[in-house]
């Protein structure tokens, strides 16, 4: 790099570099919207039990977890060969921290897939059934709020999902009641169960959460946006 | 360090007190303002420098502090070096250079008519981008200096002290009346280094000490000017952004303008931070784009 000539023709240099952080920046969106279809399978076999799609849903976050791989080592050799400094520095280790993000909303994606296949279970309990659909779909909403923010560098959305989700705290709350409340045969097999796949919503709600923290320090710069981490 | 031997033979030429501040090292904001309390060297307000009509720099300020390293960056003709050897009065050298604004060393005006330049390079030394030992003696290269101030009899404890104070005593020590000029490019700007400190000054400066070297001699240097601010301040021009991210506490970032009346650029100072804040998130965009190397 040559400072004099880059003085005389304003303009963008290290061409490469560039296009390689737009590549992460990109790429995370990908694996995004994959774990996206996935929390989406994850809430069809919470509903209906259908084994075929909880296959389905297994090998595609071999597919996640092969992605996080490949990309965290893209992050190094970025780091390694280009010394990022400031907001490219920020976007790399970003990326990296939103990675796991990501890697881990697909793990407890499958934790919910996996505790949804004793569907004849769940259903004995109505009222939890409802309640995890419906904190099923929040937590997508979530996720979904999460990627809009990335993808547009949203920060107001941001700030937003970084706060948390006071609602489906409430559901958690309403979920560990109605389970404990339970009485019969099946009570203790159906709890736990749902119990599972309770706390692994509330989890994806907060790596929402995270998400929006990991975003506005992106942005900002600002180290205050590093110390959120789960609440749990 | 080292007054036990040099004590003896030199009348210590800077009055400074040896206040040694112990350097904060991260980033939160609470330690970056106590390293704010590093008391000023220099302290430079609204500083231009011309070259006859031509302005260089245009309304500078900044404070050196004591015992920490100031690095200035900037692309080529930004005035970084120009506002090095204001610190020294080496800019005295050239024909039609004028500074206007103020420049106090420890509340001293540098540029008052009644300072003696010659007083001033005592106090502040000076190391070159190319290394340029004398054509004499090793030995002789750090004598020199402490001869011309007057010190008489035996100056073997204040070479080994510099050349140990400068990391080279080691290699040196068992061919001092050898010629300078047979060392490599990396020792000769350590002897550099010795001979500036051998005058005992307070501050020293250093433009582009680094860049005739290769990698290895370039680490023994910034490894040694690490060592050397615990006893001296350091200013350090670079065009090594790298070099002033891994050695310097703050970082001065000098740009330069179009003049609007002619096609003449102007440097000036666009950002004056802790160097952990302009290589991690910088508050002008000026500075990003350098840092980043991404914009021209």
């Amino acid at each position: 790099m040559s400072p004099a000539d880059s003085a005389d023709q304003p303009g963008p240099l290290r061409a490469t570099f560039g296009a390689e952080l737009e590549q992460l920046r990109l790429q995370i969106e990908v694996m995004g919207v994959m774990v996206d279809q996935n929390l989406e399978r994850m809430r069809q076999v919470l509903e209906t039990g259908d084994p075929g799609l909880a296959e389905h849903a297994l090998a595609a976050d071999d597919d996640i977890d092969a992605m996080n791989v490949s990309l965290t080592e893209r992050c190094y050799d970025v780091l390694a060969r280009e010394n990022p400094v400031a907001s490219d520095l920020r976007l790399v280790v970003s990326v990296v921290r939103v990675l796991s993000e990501l890697e881990r909303v697909g793990d407890l994606c499958l934790r919910v897939v996996k505790a949804s296949l004793d569907h004849d279970l769940l259903i004995k309990s109505p009222r939890a059934f409802d309640i995890l659909a419906v904190m099923a779909a929040e937590a997508t909403d979530l996720f979904r709020a999460a990627l809009k923010a990335w993808g547009t560098a949203d920060l107001e959305l941001a700030a937003e999902l970084a706060a948390g989700s006071r609602s489906i705290d409430l559901a958690y709350a309403q979920l560990v009641e109605t389970l404990v409340a339970l009485r019969g045969p099946d009570a203790a097999a159906v709890a736990m169960r749902s119990l599972v796949a309770g706390q692994a919503l509330e989890r994806i709600a907060d790596h929402a959460a995270i998400l929006g923290s990991r975003l506005r320090y992106l942005i900002t710069g600002d180290p205050g946006h590093l110390a959120a981490e789960v609440r749990r | 360090m080292a007054p036990d031997q040099t004590a003896a033979t030199t009348e210590p030429v800077t009055p400074t007190p040896p206040v040694i501040t112990a350097r904060v090292p991260e980033t939160t904001p609470v330690e970056a303002s106590a390293v704010d309390q590093a008391p000023v060297v220099f302290d430079v307000r609204d500083l231009s420098v011309y070259y006859g009509s031509f302005r260089a720099v245009r309304d500078a300020s900044l404070q050196i502090r004591q015992h920490e390293i100031t690095a200035f960056i900037g692309p080529s003709g930004c005035g970084k070096s120009t506002m090095l050897r204001c610190f020294d009065r080496m800019n005295d050298l050239i024909d039609g250079c004028r500074v206007e604004g103020t420049l106090e060393y420890h509340g001293v005006d540098l540029y008052d008519p009644r300072i003696d330049p010659v007083e001033v390079r005592k106090r502040i030394g000076m190391v070159f981008q190319k290394p340029n030992p004398f054509p004499k003696s090793i030995y002789d290269n750090i004598a020199f200096g402490p001869k011309l101030a007057g010190q008489k009899g035996n100056l073997d404890d204040v070479v080994e002290s510099a050349l140990r104070r400068a990391a080279l005593w080691d290699e040196v020590k068992d061919r001092l009346k050898k010629s300078a000029m047979g060392l490599s490019g990396g020792q000769q700007q350590r002897l550099c280094i010795a001979r500036a400190i051998a005058v005992e000054p307070e501050v020293v400066l250093m433009d582009e000490p680094c860049s005739a070297l290769d990698p290895i001699a370039t680490s023994r240097i910034e490894d040694l000017m690490q060592e050397l601010k615990a006893d001296y301040t350091i200013v350090i021009v670079t065009h090594n952004m790298q070099q002033a991210a891994r050695v310097s506490d703050r970082t001065a970032f000098f740009t330069t303008e179009v003049n609007e009346t002619s096609d003449t650029r102007t440097g000036v100072l666009v950002e004056f931070e802790v160097t952990d804040k302009v290589f991690s998130n910088p508050s002008d965009e000026r500075t990003e784009n350098y840092v980043t190397g991404r914009f021209g």
